[in-house]
């Protein structure tokens, strides 16, 4: 016998699988250079690797970062009970942009093997996640007030030192760096993309198999514990779960952050706080949403192209704003 | 006489350098339906958090089933022990029949709970006559729905021990009743039942024991039947009360 929940849960999160895979076939095709179809299906450049190389590299880049920042997302927002937890609101994403900038600014492009930008950012988020989780530390418990005013703090430490070490560089970094910071999304190596699949793919199957975890978490700390959960084992997972996740990403994709507070917002007003039904189609809606921000940024005002992360959040903070006026959003 | 389920040892709590309580002894057994009962601050909800094993005692150590709370793991100790918090956050948007399910967790090895879960969920949110919320948000609920969904919560655990933090809290006086009955019924099947009350006549009427917290420990600890013919504890919960025959023969707690 299949329950309700069980029947919501399968419908919802094939859909959602559905519109990844389509997205991911689809998308690629589209973009300001006229493609010509005969080209591609034979496999004769420009078209074939404009299609296979460029554009399907961004598209998948686009789709695994979309639902990585959904799914880190929902998982900081469930664990700390607030609507405003996101791995920016935390400083793990702007700490991750400093340590990329200052690897830009620096010229860093290759560090102990993989690309200083990359090590960069995640030297950076773990930085600033030690600070945060060591303020907010208290009797060997995380305090959740504590965790948000400290990440809000760091965050605009953070922020204030990207504007220094933009100013002190030089005419072709500090092009560079306000190229990264604007939060665009280019085509990537393979290789890379394979790194980064490597990374997120397992780590986010691992969040969200810990669903009815942070289930019981999102209604509170003792709650969870006397159902039977290991409370502060499960925070600290999930802190660097979290963080691994969206340093990941920051790393490649600069910083894109709304897709991490829209997407889990809009599907609870939707599905539920369910995090077993949420954090799957977190993953592939938010990947889903982002890839296609970034199609419509390519073309919106070609040959210009609009940063992914702007037409998410032209997209995003109004629907927000409606669903919250509406009182769909609590 | 049975064993203890529940075995307080030498329990002492601080503050900072405020003592709350200082070397409280107690057992309970199977059975027993305890009510606690104190002025704010005599430390009813932190004694309940320390059994719960949400807090940690400065020292002393409390024996669950004869082995140290300090050695199990929370998923252990959810097979004996359920909690009944005071309140929880009330924006949560998941329906009333999930949270009840929340009492499965040790219990459900799968993805999502059995048939035989929900079952056990269902009879539990049918004794605590809250199967009408099912479907509803929590949100939605009144303080008074929301408090029986959680203690059906605590039902569908299937503990041996049952902490209530004010389960009347929120309730209406026939909600109440029927929350006393309740409990009452299934302390007669073998559950050990400690409730943090401020109702004198509910506790009197419907509990085993009576415990008054004052002065950092325990002031009085008196069998429920006989209590109020020696009404001294009343005294230490307010001077103010006085025990008086009711209409019907029986005795009961008036105010001055």
């Amino acid at each position: 016998m299949i329950s309700e929940t069980d029947r919501r849960a399968r419908t919802w999160i094939s859909v959602s699988i559905v519109v990844f895979v389509a997205a991911a076939l689809l998308l690629p095709f589209v973009g300001p250079t006229r493609l010509d179809y005969h080209n591609v299906w034979r496999r004769q450049d420009p078209d074939w690797s404009i299609v296979s190389h460029l554009r399907l590299s961004r598209t998948l880049l686009a789709l695994i970062g979309g639902g990585a920042l959904a799914v880190a997302g929902s998982l900081f927002q469930s664990m700390l009970r607030d609507a405003l937890a996101t791995p920016y609101t935390l400083g793990v994403s702007t700490g991750a942009s400093l340590g990329a900038v200052i690897s830009i600014a620096l010229n860093w492009h290759v560090a102990v093997g993989i690309g200083g930008v990359w090590a960069g950012a995640f030297v950076g988020a773990a930085f600033v996640l030690l600070i945060v989780m060591s303020a907010a530390r208290r009797e060997r418990q995380l305090s959740v007030s504590g965790l948000l005013l400290a990440g809000i703090a760091i965050n605009s430490v953070c922020g204030a030192l990207i504007l220094l070490v933009h100013g002190l560089t030089g005419m072709s970094q500090s092009f560079a760096i306000s190229r990264w910071l604007i939060g665009g999304l280019d085509a990537i190596e393979f290789s890379t993309l394979g790194l980064y699949a490597a990374i997120v793919g397992p780590l986010t199957v691992a969040v969200i198999a810990q669903a009815r975890q942070w289930n019981l978490l999102a209604v509170g700390e003792a709650w969870a514990a006397t159902r039977g959960a290991s409370v502060s084992r499960s925070l600290v997972k999930g802190y660097l779960a979290g963080s691994v996740l969206a340093a990941a990403t920051v790393a490649l994709t600069g910083p894109i952050g709304f897709v991490g507070l829209v997407v889990p917002h809009l599907l609870r007003s939707r599905l539920g706080g369910d995090d077993r039904i949420v954090m799957p189609c977190a993953f592939f809606f938010g990947g889903v949403l982002l890839a296609s921000c970034d199609a419509l940024g390519r073309v919106l005002l070609a040959p210009a192209e609009v940063p992914a992360g702007a037409i998410t959040a032209f997209i995003g903070g109004p629907h927000l704003v409606w669903l919250v006026r509406r009182g769909t959003l609590r | 006489m049975s064993d203890p389920i529940v075995s307080v040892r030498d329990i002492s709590w601080r503050a900072g350098t405020t003592a709350v309580l200082d070397r409280i002894r107690l057992d309970v057994r199977p059975g027993e339906f305890v009510a606690v009962m104190g002025r704010n601050g005599a430390g009813k909800s932190t004694l309940l958090d320390i059994i719960a094993g949400l807090r940690a005692p400065t020292t002393g150590d409390v024996l669950l089933d004869s082995r140290a709370l300090s050695e199990q793991p929370s998923h252990e100790r959810a097979r004996l022990v359920a909690h009944l918090p005071q309140t929880i956050r009330t924006d949560l948007s998941i329906r009333a029949e999930a949270l009840v399910l929340m009492g499965r967790y040790v219990h459900a090895t799968g993805w999502f709970e059995s048939a035989d879960d929900r079952a056990i969920a269902a009879e539990a949110m049918r004794r605590c006559h809250c199967v009408q919320f099912r479907d509803r948000i929590v949100s939605t609920l009144s303080g008074g729905e929301r408090q029986r969904v959680l203690l059906a919560a605590c039902f569908a655990q299937r503990p041996r021990v049952l902490l209530l933090d004010e389960p009347a809290t929120f309730l209406d006086l026939d909600q109440q009743l029927e929350c006393f009955t309740l409990l009452r019924e299934e302390a007669g099947q073998g559950m050990a039942c400690l409730a943090v009350t401020h109702d004198v006549n509910l506790a009197a009427a419907f509990c085993s024991r009576l415990i008054v917290l004052a002065e950092r420990s325990v002031a009085f600890d008196v069998d429920a039947a006989t209590a109020l013919e020696s009404p001294e504890w009343l005294h230490a919960i307010s001077p103010r009360l006085d025990v008086h025959p009711a209409p019907n023969g029986r005795r009961w707690v008036g105010y001055r």
